[in-house]
């Protein structure tokens, strides 16, 4: 990882850190939604920075599976901002690589269907992944003609849409939830490769992943 | 009520998800790994299919198409005229299937070329070569140096995109060349030469053109080169030495290339579609 890619990694991480500590924690003006049990923990000071959650993610151009730790904040923690580490073993490529992926989602709503039990009916957000390896540059290297290819091989820019569901299960006290996840998304380049041709079909560019989400420490009572 | 899952339900769960996406094509682990779906290791099938199919042939004749890059539109239409027309015995393509470098459009240019009525081949472009591309194309297409045979003429098909493999390798592969020299078969009375990058653009390695061209001329009758990778079309005698340059315009232009090589010499017609 050359200097300053490296230096852009640890902005990102930097950034979603720092992003909940200073995240307008104002619950007391949420309105009030029957459906919607959601709230913001109220972490105090440096608990912020603790991840609110952890995640296992299925393909979605990140790795075959990638590992990440998240952050929830907004009035009812509709954001969250997740940091991923993922790996594309040698059976899907020339040989192990590394992925990391800086992730934000989006979840407006969430329908507390009984006590253990809530549907996400829409999340949506775009995240950035970077792979590591030789054969990927951020910018062409010098001995190209300037802007001689003019995108970037190493990081990807995915948009998604997706759905979800939250368990609650009680038998675990240092659980909040347990989500489960899909997403469908398409990168920047796929996303150019269909705005260009008619004959390129919705179903070429678009990509299933799954997840599973588990929403740990619970705030102090 | 409490949850009930337990952990080997949840393993279960898990697994029947995995099992359940794993054979879908929409699943994608990243756009540059190199798990490829579909037809691989086709130049080698096309390579055989073209020489049975044209054994003993007088003349040959042949399309050309280059640099489809992302034009998928173009290149769909160029299938469908070719297989209109349905003159040529096989149809050469001179590189650039992908923009990016990407599994996916390697994937997609090979779909809509396999529409093709006839057999076909592709070269790598300098695109094809961006992150994985090339071992994409080395795993769905071939080599990077290759040579088939048609009627009575040889097909010397050349990696000549040096700019992209910083003297890791030999570009243009001149020992490759000499054993192609070296080991012409019985029955080969002419040859043509195929590239990505013609002489003398900016990814070919320039210092050894002319040796480049010591070489090619060498093989029998040397009919003339085909090349891309500048979009636009070309005729050029490069070296001032009788040796025609073609370069096939980009899909975009909506143009192909058709040749024609008998007895009597060779003649080629510029194709809108």
């Amino acid at each position: 990882m050359r200097w300053w890619s490296f230096r852009a990694f640890i902005l990102c991480v930097a950034l979603s850190v720092c992003v909940p500590l200073f995240a307008a924690d104002s619950a007391d003006s949420v309105a009030v939604r029957r459906w919607d049990r959601r709230v913001n923990w109220k972490y105090d000071g440096w608990e912020r920075l603790k991840p609110k959650n952890v995640k296992v993610q299925y393909a979605g151009g990140m790795g075959f599976l990638s590992f990440g730790a998240g952050w929830e904040y907004g009035k009812r923690n509709q954001w969250n901002s997740d940091f991923f580490i993922g790996l594309l073993p040698k059976k899907f490529s020339d040989k192990l690589h590394f992925t990391f992926t800086v992730k934000q989602t989006y979840t407006p709503w969430s329908m507390r269907l009984c006590d253990w039990l809530s549907y996400e009916p829409l999340t949506c957000g775009l995240y950035f992944t970077t792979i590591n390896g030789e054969d990927f540059w951020q910018r062409e290297p010098g001995k190209y003609p300037n802007r001689y290819y003019n995108f970037s091989s190493k990081v990807r820019t995915s948009v998604f849409l997706g759905q979800s569901v939250t368990f609650y299960p009680e038998r675990y006290p240092w659980m909040r939830g347990i989500g489960l996840f899909y997403e469908i998304g398409t990168n920047e380049l796929y996303i150019v490769s269909k705005a260009t041709n008619s004959t390129v079909r919705m179903r070429d560019i678009l990509r299933f992943s799954f997840g599973l989400k588990m929403q740990i420490f619970k705030p102090h009572e | 009520m409490k949850i009930v899952l337990g952990r080997s339900g949840w393993k279960c769960l898990w697994v029947l998800l995995l099992s359940f996406v794993a054979g879908c094509d929409m699943i994608e682990y990243h756009p540059y790994d190199l798990d490829i779906e579909g037809r691989t290791g086709i130049n080698k099938e096309n390579m055989a299919e073209i020489k049975a199919s044209t054994e003993d042939c007088e003349e040959i004749s042949f399309a050309v198409i280059s640099d489809t890059q992302r034009w998928y539109d173009e290149t769909e239409d160029a299938v469908a005229d070719l297989n209109r027309r349905g003159e040529v015995d096989f149809v050469l393509h001179t590189g650039d299937l992908s923009d990016f470098g990407a599994k996916l459009e390697f994937e997609l240019q090979r779909d809509i070329l396999e529409k093709l009525a006839v057999p076909y081949v592709c070269l790598l472009g300098n695109h094809d070569c961006v992150a994985t591309g090339k071992q994409v194309f080395n795993k769905i297409f071939g080599d990077d140096n290759f040579v088939f045979i048609a009627g009575n003429v040889q097909f010397v098909c050349v990696n000549t995109n040096a700019l992209e493999f910083d003297y890791s390798q030999a570009v243009p592969d001149l020992s490759f060349i000499r054993d192609c020299l070296e080991n012409t078969p019985d029955g080969v009375t002419k040859t043509v030469v195929a590239m990505h990058a013609g002489p003398y653009s900016e990814q070919f390695n320039n210092n050894i053109a002319d040796v480049f061209e010591f070489y090619i001329r060498q093989f029998p009758d040397l009919q003339f080169c085909i090349y891309g990778h500048g979009h636009q079309l070309a005729a050029d005698d490069f070296f001032n030495d009788g040796v025609m340059y073609y370069q096939c315009p980009c899909a975009k232009k909506r143009t192909y290339l058709c040749f024609t090589i008998n007895n009597d010499g060779y003649e080629y017609e510029v194709v809108e579609f």
